[in-house]
């Protein structure tokens, strides 16, 4: 009864969704296998949360994704913008791999040192398919051919103030270095829109670092607002010959300002039709 | 008719592990005579031909009388004292035993000119934290005493043994296992304890991965240890990974669901109720996921009989 009363309130998702949780966690279960892996993603739960996720994504993000057909059936690494206080657009970009790309994926997304440790969110992402970002766990899942989501500009992305809502902040290099290593395409994406979702007060830095937090980013609200969000994905980035895991800095660094430019012109672009604020509304 | 064997000592035989190696030994070397020591009651094991045990204290005295007397050929070190029912006031006494008493017998085997010492260390040297990667090699830091310095001896005496591994690499044989979690029938260590213990708190806010190894996979690796496995430092666990929820309902024992990070600071109030080491609940928390394609590369065959799951099954019988 209760399940059918959330369904109603669009809180998980409806029936008519079922058939498409079906079909792509069909496909899924073959490649991932029924059991928990050693990273803890456990296709049963992934599936739990995504039911409840998918009507927040389709229904209330209205998320849509371009780009689908720039993914073939192979292992990425996944680079994408990361903005949003609090982010989620790494949860969105895991629904969109999993629900609306072809073959579907469950993407490995790398999270923060400090996130492992949360009681009950840890867990709940481990259970989705997140890892803890380190290069070790990185080479090794994609040794496994799968595909993991990396946010380069890390904390910097998702505490950013209002002025530079759009602006790519510079990449670390780890995870080139990763791809030279494992010789693994790397996959631009662009996320649009989460900035809105919580929107910049202030960030606490003193108090974050007494609670051991990477930042504190205080919002005017904890709930996210309804902003809609775009996903763009770009063509793979070819990775260049010559070059490898152990290239000085000064070789590598214009590939990784190429990435952050195409991410950064393709967020200009996407910000050309950007939905307005309440077209959840109007809808 | 033994005098011209070759002589096995087995330090820690009571243990459940080393029953089942020198019960292996006996059996599939019978041109071996195991000698089988401890400080604890002998009479109940198992009477073979060619096992032969000896209560002793752990001392310098007895056990130099021990290598004097017997031209030993290989030498399993399986006596560490287990944390199991450890607290505060035995850890001079656990230090002295696992740091003090390893160094007096690599020593002594150095000494005696054994050809080979296995010493069995824990996967629980890497210590259980949040910033674990999955599939720890051989090569990374020992962590375990960082948040928890009652595990000092356990990490003290793996860096003791592997420091002096490589030292004497030339004169002498020396392998270091780190085995993980061992479960079985026979085994009383604190992770089978805490499966088996009936109301046990398992957490909903944290669900680690472990791998649990049967008793006779790791006693049949122990056997391999003695012509099959070079000097080195070897991770044992098998390819299957299991979390801890998933575990407890396989061996059906009813449990207790509760935030973890709640149990810390009650762990005072709850030890009362329930025995456990202050370590493990870093355990039940975090994974501590080791690699084990060392091991691999020296035992291809038959390494694990048992899967997790037939191995969780099996704890039932104790």
């Amino acid at each position: 009864m209760l399940k059918d009363l959330l369904s109603k309130l669009h809180i998980i998702s409806p029936k008519e969704d079922q058939k498409k949780f079906d079909q792509a966690f069909s496909k899924l279960y073959k490649v991932y296998g029924k059991t928990e892996d050693p990273w803890g993603l456990n296709l049963h739960k992934a599936r739990k949360s995504m039911e409840y996720i998918y009507p927040l994504y389709k229904d209330y993000f209205k998320v849509r994704v371009f780009g689908k057909e720039n993914v073939q059936d192979q292992p990425y690494i996944i680079t994408s913008n990361h903005s949003g206080q609090i982010a989620i657009d790494g949860m969105l970009i895991s629904t969109a791999f999993a629900m609306d790309v072809d073959p579907p994926r469950i993407l490995r997304a790398m999270v923060e040192r400090f996130f492992t440790g949360l009681p009950f969110v840890g867990t709940w992402a481990a259970e989705g398919g997140a890892v803890l970002g380190d290069r070790q766990n990185c080479i090794k899942l994609l040794e496994k051919n799968q595909s993991v989501l990396v946010f380069p500009e890390g904390v910097r992305g998702v505490s950013k103030s209002t002025p530079d809502y759009y602006k790519v902040q510079s990449f670390t290099k780890g995870f080139f270095r990763i791809a030279l290593s494992s010789n693994c395409a790397i996959l631009p994406v662009a996320v649009i829109g989460a900035e809105e979702t919580f929107p910049y007060v202030y960030q606490a830095k003193s108090i974050a670092r007494m609670l051991g937090l990477p930042a504190l980013p205080i919002s005017a609200n904890y709930l996210p607002l309804p902003s809609p969000i775009d996903i763009y994905i770009g063509k793979p980035y070819e990775l260049p010959k010559g070059l490898n895991a152990d290239s000085p800095d000064k070789e590598i660094n214009q590939h990784i300002f190429e990435i952050e430019s195409t991410i950064q012109s393709m967020v200009n672009e996407g910000l050309k039709s950007r939905r307005e604020f309440w077209a959840n509304v109007k809808k | 008719m033994l005098k011209n064997k070759k002589k096995i000592l087995i330090i820690g035989a009571v243990g459940g592990l080393a029953r089942i190696l020198s019960g292996l030994t006996a059996k599939e070397l019978d041109q071996y005579e195991i000698i089988g020591v401890d400080t604890r009651d002998l009479s109940h094991l198992p009477k073979k031909a060619n096992i032969r045990y000896e209560k002793i204290k752990y001392t310098r005295g007895d056990f130099e009388r021990l290598f004097r007397d017997n031209n030993f050929d290989t030498v399993f070190h399986l006596a560490r004292m287990s944390h199991a029912q450890s607290n505060k006031t035995n850890l001079a006494q656990r230090l002295d035993l696992n740091i003090m008493g390893t160094n007096r017998i690599l020593e002594l085997c150095l000494k005696f000119e054994v050809k080979k010492v296995v010493i069995l260390s824990t996967y629980h040297v890497y210590g259980a934290l949040s910033d674990n990667p999955t599939f720890i090699s051989e090569d990374s830091p020992l962590k375990a005493s960082i948040k928890h310095p009652e595990l000092r001896d356990v990490t003290e005496m793996d860096q003791l043994a592997t420091n002096w591994m490589w030292k004497n690499q030339h004169q002498i044989e020396t392998i270091v296992l780190r085995p993980c979690s061992i479960i079985g029938p026979q085994i009383k260590n604190s992770m089978s304890q805490y499966l088996t213990t009936p109301y046990a708190p398992v957490g909903i806010d944290f669900n680690p991965m472990f791998q649990f190894i049967h008793e006779f996979d790791m006693a049949n690796i122990l056997f391999k240890c003695i012509n099959d496995v070079p000097t080195g430092i070897y991770n044992i666990a098998p390819d299957e990974v299991i979390s801890i929820r998933e575990a407890k309902k396989q061996i059906g024992i009813p449990s207790i669901s509760l935030p973890i990070f709640a149990l810390s600071p009650m762990a005072i109030a709850v030890k009362k109720l329930w025995s456990f080491p202050d370590y493990l609940l870093e355990y039940l928390k975090y994974s501590c996921i080791i690699d084990n394609s060392e091991i691999k590369k020296h035992i291809k065959d038959d390494l694990f009989r048992f899967t997790t799951r037939e191995s969780l099954e099996l704890l039932k019988l104790r």
